[in-house]
């Protein structure tokens, strides 16, 4: 039987609506998470992106002790801001405390280039994942932010943007982040939500 | 970093149309066929502009919109019309994942920009300028390419920058739809001076016109219209041909 994803809805910026669609067309039944009790009814969990990090965890707050809990014991994917957000800390709009799985600072790019930084760019693995079964160097995935993952301990690719390496994809246990929209990124990003529901 | 080729739809509900110079309109098809042509063909990104929404004083409709975005796997930007913080709303609510805004935040109030960029992050704020050259400057346009604003395009660009935008679409009135080649002096201006990516748009009439314009002005994306509608140059043609001339894109 499909895994149940918990899709978590943080408020106003969430982009839900195209990761429930892509999350399906991989084969997984997605559940919206309103509330505390949602929580138990799923055996997954994926934050979506796009918004602010101080925002978000603002709007977490009232589930966030309970979505901590189920973290620790359910697979869980972040993606761009969701991965953020899995992080000690974020420096958008001031200093906000993250849920604290990854030891990472989250901080505004800096790069000889334009930022946000919008387009495709490809990983550079540093270490085997299943996350990324059959993808390769050649992929294409879709970027779409402003800030950056800052950690040194968990980093299961990094992407080259202006000569800058960043991470771009994350593992501890079972929590997964990645900076890129799988959701946008074609067939490579829908093999990446296949991986995490074959988990 | 790979140049974007992102396809264009200029839609009149219920059909994507191609305007000249902004006017005398011609049906193509419908919205939800050609966002999905060009996804196969390998395009980039798909924006879609209700251009008559504003200029008509309606909301702008979306229940076509979330139709078109159904079987997108890549970005889809949508504009036309916006006028409130719950029209971004709305639409990031619908598949849609950055929102086109011009009219409103060049004649009414541009701070919806920043406002915008702070609730939903900037790289979901795309700001349309629409200029027309005079004789040593470009003027802003409104309204489908019909209103003037007296505001400096290249200075406007710089503003809508420092108020947060995320992106910047820069058409231009003279050059739109007639596929003659683009307005390169204006995109390089404001490409030159701006931190953020630039997508260029109006003019494309071939594959030369696109190359051109890129090593001259060196844009983030293009923006195609013309040029895909009438069947004879696909996304994967382009794709090509900058390549051969060694122009980076994804594939």
């Amino acid at each position: 039987m499909s895994p149940t994803v918990g899709l978590l809805n943080y408020g106003n910026s969430g982009n839900t609506y195209n990761v429930q669609k892509a999350l399906e067309l991989a084969g997984g039944r997605v559940t919206m998470i309103q509330n505390k009790a949602d929580l138990d009814l799923v055996d997954r969990i994926v934050l979506p992106g796009v918004g602010c990090f101080k925002d978000a965890m603002n709007n977490l707050a009232p589930i966030r002790d309970e979505l901590i809990c189920h973290i620790r014991r359910k697979p869980t994917l972040g993606i761009c801001l969701g991965m953020q957000i899995l992080s000690k800390i974020g420096y958008e709009y001031g200093e906000t405390p993250g849920l604290n799985f990854i030891d990472a600072e989250v901080k505004k790019m800096e790069v000889k280039g334009k930022v946000p930084h919008l387009g495709w760019g490809t990983l550079s693995m540093i270490r085997d994942s299943p996350i990324l079964d059959g993808i390769t160097e050649k992929d294409n995935f879709y970027f779409m932010h402003s800030y950056e993952v800052i950690n040194y301990t968990d980093v299961i690719a990094l992407t080259d943007y202006c000569n800058h390496k960043f991470v771009s994809v994350v593992q501890k246990g079972d929590i997964y982040g990645v900076q890129f929209h799988p959701e946008k990124s074609r067939t490579a990003g829908i093999k990446i939500l296949i991986n995490f529901l074959n988990l | 970093m790979p140049l974007r080729i992102i396809a264009r739809l200029d839609v009149k509900p219920p059909y994507v149309v191609k305007p000249v110079h902004f006017e005398g309109l011609r049906k193509i098809g419908a919205p939800t066929d050609l966002a999905l042509k060009y996804y196969n063909q390998g395009a980039d990104e798909i924006l879609y502009i209700d251009i008559v929404s504003s200029l008509y004083q309606r909301p702008i409709l979306l229940d076509q919109i979330c139709d078109t975005s159904k079987e997108l796997y890549i970005p889809f930007a949508v504009g036309g019309g916006v006028k409130t913080i719950g029209d971004f709303e709305k639409l990031l609510h619908h598949g849609v994942d950055k929102v086109v805004i011009n009219t409103f935040a060049l004649q009414q109030d541009p701070q919806i920009i920043r406002n915008a960029a702070e609730i939903f992050g900037s790289q979901a704020v795309v700001v349309h300028i629409v200029a027309k050259k005079w004789q040593d400057w470009w003027e802003c346009y409104s309204d489908c390419g019909r209103i003037r604003s007296s505001k400096d395009a290249v200075k406007w660009a710089k503003e809508v920058e420092g108020l947060g935008a995320g992106e910047i679409l820069v058409s231009s009135v003279d050059t739109d739809g007639r596929k003659r080649g683009f307005d390169i002096e204006l995109i390089s201006q404001i490409a030159e001076n701006s931190k953020i990516p630039v997508i260029a748009a109006s003019g494309a009439g071939s594959l030369v016109d696109i190359r051109e314009m890129v090593v001259q002005a060196r844009p983030d994306a293009v923006a195609v219209g013309s040029l895909l509608h009438y069947g004879t140059t696909t996304i994967g043609d382009i794709k090509q041909y900058l390549t051969d001339n060694g122009i980076r894109v994804a594939q």
